[in-house]
């Protein structure tokens, strides 16, 4: 028995032991961080600007992998970006294939990523050179990455089915409705129309889906998006508002990685230039004029 | 014109005028001018109509700056719009927007216009002006007729009392007249939550700013974060439990139902033992995952739409019922033999045995692999994130898609915790028990065969601790 409480004290005493460890090696971890930044720079001798929290931007381009453009994207958004079988086609894949060509590299397209989750691999800079699946430029999403030119006019666009009967997005007061999870769809929604319930999803076909099977009233995307859809596949259903909101998509680089972005700029302006754009863009859009690619 | 015709009309018609008295005659050109008077009135008025506003506001908004929620949070920086159109022969050279006294402006402030016809985006050359009481977006260029004016200012914060706002805004004419529009579309402002004082309050910290530069402790242990999360996280957390909670209880029946079938005696035994084994290795050996994709995708092709939470619990307790049938079956069997011998001498039939006097001895054995069960059910509800469930991990993914931080799941899993560690606790002094009063021999078989294996060696251990 004594033997017993023994070994029970020395239990303790063990786990004590342990959560010492850990505090320590956290705090250890806190310090080391703190004192290794500057300590960096000085090796470096010649920056002595460089500080603890803004990361240092370096004056090569860096690529994940050599000589390959990276490239992320949900993959499920035609015209813009959709799966054949397993390989990306649409506007922006050929769009990136032009860039890549005109850069001399090689274009991959990793595995579709979850829409929300692409802008914090872009920020963190290990997986991914670029994030193209039609973002919007918008001041938040400046604070976390930067952007390339823009390449696209959007809107968005209310799409309910068609024997509903909603007039505008005003009638969904009150409904769910759904969007893709970290679109603006889905902030423009939330910040329109009083009283609503959200459900993000993580696809927009999933969405699409969900708006079939009558799971939620009504879906908010991007226009041209639905236009595609509501002509393609979803022919029950219809845009039953168009939302002016003249926004610009471009392609999210990470703000550690400027020399990227003026490249891909520079090589979109020579895209541009050569007709190659205009050309792209009309496939695509016939009838509608290319944006001018300017900052 | 129109007195004109209507004199004429009378003569043109049937001469009665010309014959009627000239009293009448006076009467009837008195009452048409006076016709004509208020319809030309009534002209001038419509032409002069366009001239008074030029722009018409149709909308005034803020986006929602709270963590956890969809309140606009007074003090706090926030995106206004504000989108006019413009009228009928008019141009506009600049537009001001008055913000609400108390207004202020945060870092990285800016105001911008987009302008639009119908839906196409014109690019207009704007020279922009904010200060914290107002914005001002001059065009070089004055912006035609028929065009919708849409302006965004950025990082501005509303003034931190509750109550609704109103945005006044003037405009400046291609002549240079302005005319000024009071602001007719609120925006309702909470005043700041605890929950976010909490955060500027540790904006401001100097302890923090330390903690937040490091990159590690910035993405997955984010102090702000974490008290927003903690809230923002707790009705997820709630749903996630209601999953389990209901779908839990239900399976269980089912899961006995199921364990009976699976030894079923007599005639059509081998039948339901066929059928209710096909159930359980179906069920167990494919993932919950699986399930409920064909559930969720499978169920609207068949025209049935079912409440998404309420086919989350369903598939819930499908899924765990095979499981329990199993831990009931091994339970029941673990049973001795004499003890169904001993009931049948007292006269029991078979369900009087079952329920009085086996089943209560089951009871005792299965609890901690059934709580095991539990426990793997509550995690296994974070699947139904994927399915468009509103759980804790959806509320999770959402508040990490808003900040690109990942705080949100290291909360998330905080809140896992919470019920999963006492549980585990719990299942440990029950077996302890369960080994205390049975000896060692008749361990129930289950899916924790690991842990009781080493809980058995830990009594080794302490026995023979016991006998030095």
């Amino acid at each position: 028995m004594k033997n017993l409480k023994n070994l029970q004290n020395y239990r303790k005493f063990l786990a004590l032991i342990t959560c010492m460890l850990l505090a320590m090696s956290l705090m250890l971890s806190a310090c080391g961080d703190n004192s290794a930044k500057p300590t960096d720079s000085n090796t470096n001798s010649t920056d002595t600007v460089a500080s603890g929290t803004t990361p240092i931007a370096s004056a090569e381009m860096k690529l994940v992998t050599a000589g390959t453009l990276t490239v992320g994207s949900d993959c499920d958004y035609p015209p813009f970006i959709s799966l054949d079988g397993a390989t990306p086609a649409g506007f922006e894949y050929e769009l990136m294939q032009a860039v890549a060509d005109e850069m001399g590299l090689k274009l991959k397209y990793l595995e579709p990523q979850n829409f929300d989750t692409i802008l914090a691999s872009v920020a963190a800079g290990t997986k991914l050179d670029l994030g193209v699946s039609s973002f919007t430029i918008t001041d938040e999403r400046k604070e976390l990455v930067d952007f390339c030119i823009p390449y696209c006019d959007s809107n968005q666009a209310c799409v309910a089915l068609k024997d509903k009967g909603f007039k505008s997005a005003s009638d969904l007061e009150g409904k769910v409705v759904g969007a893709q999870s970290g679109t603006t769809g889905e902030s423009w929604a939330l910040e329109n129309v009083p009283g609503i319930t959200m459900k993000p999803f993580n696809q927009t076909s999933e969405g699409l889906a969900a708006l079939m099977s009558g799971d939620i009233e009504a879906l908010f995307f991007d226009e041209p998006v639905a236009a595609w859809q509501i002509k393609n596949t979803y022919t029950d259903a219809e845009t039953i508002e168009k939302i002016p909101t003249g926004e610009q998509y471009g392609f999210a680089v990470a703000k550690t990685n400027p020399v990227l972005k003026d490249k891909i700029n520079e090589a979109l302006a020579a895209l541009k230039q050569n007709g190659t754009f205009d050309k792209l863009y009309d496939k695509y859009f016939p009838g509608v004029t290319a944006p001018s690619l300017k900052g | 014109m129109l007195r004109k015709n209507g004199t004429a009309q009378p003569q043109g018609t049937d001469g009665y005028a010309s014959r009627g008295s000239i009293a009448s005659t006076a009467r009837y050109i008195l009452r048409n001018t006076l016709a004509a008077v208020a319809v030309l009135s009534f002209l001038v008025y419509f032409v002069s109509l366009p001239q008074a506003p030029a722009l018409t506001v149709e909308r005034t908004t803020a986006k929602s700056n709270e963590s956890s929620g969809n309140n606009i949070i007074g003090g706090q920086p926030t995106r206004i719009t504000w989108e006019a159109k413009v009228g009928n022969n008019e141009k506009v050279a600049s537009v001001t927007l008055r913000f609400p006294a108390g207004s202020t402006i945060a870092q990285g402030a800016n105001v911008k216009a987009t302008v639009l016809d119908d839906m196409t985006r014109i690019e207009t050359e704007q020279n922009p002006v904010l200060t914290g009481d107002y914005a001002t977006i001059e065009f070089p260029k004055p912006v035609p007729s028929g065009l919708l004016l849409r302006i965004e200012v950025y990082n501005v914060a509303l003034p931190s009392a509750t109550g609704d706002y109103f945005i006044d805004a003037s405009y400046v004419d291609s002549e240079g007249m302005r005319t000024d529009l009071l602001g007719a579309i609120p925006i309702k402002v909470i005043g700041i939550t605890a929950t976010e004082s909490v955060i500027s309050w540790l904006d401001q910290q100097e302890w923090v700013q330390n903690w937040n530069s490091v990159l590690f402790l910035r993405i997955f242990f984010n102090p702000q974060l974490i008290v927003a999360a903690i809230p923002g996280l707790f009705f997820g957390w709630l749903r996630s439990l209601g999953l389990v909670l209901v779908g839990f209880p239900l399976a269980i029946p089912i899961g006995l139902g199921i364990s009976f079938l699976r030894m079923a005696r007599g005639k059509g035994g081998a039948i339901l033992r066929f059928i209710s084994s096909i159930y359980v290795n179906v069920v167990r050996g494919t993932p919950l995952f699986l399930q409920m994709y064909i559930a969720f995708f499978g169920l609207p092709f068949l025209g049935i739409n079912v409440d998404s939470y309420l086919l989350g619990i369903l598939v819930l307790a499908m899924n765990s019922s095979a499981y329990l049938a199993e831990i009931f079956r091994a339970g029941i069997q673990s049973i001795h033999k004499g003890q169904f011998e001993a009931s049948s001498s007292l006269g029991m039939n078979a369900i009087q045995t079952m329920f009085f006097v086996i089943i209560p001895q089951t009871v005792r054995r299965v609890i901690p692999t059934a709580t095991s069960e539990f426990i793997l059910l509550y995690k296994d509800t974070s699947l139904l994130a994927a399915v468009g469930v509103m759980e804790q991990m959806m509320f999770a993914k959402s508040m990490v898609a808003n900040t690109g931080n990942m705080t949100p799941y290291i909360v998330a899993a905080c809140y896992y915790l919470v019920v999963t560690l006492p549980l585990t606790k719990i299942i440990a002094v029950f077996e302890k028990k369960l080994a205390a009063a049975e000896g060692l021999t008749t361990a129930p078989e289950g899916k924790q065969k690991k842990k009781r294996a080493s809980s058995l060696a830990k009594e080794d251990l302490s026995t023979g601790d016991c006998h030095e």
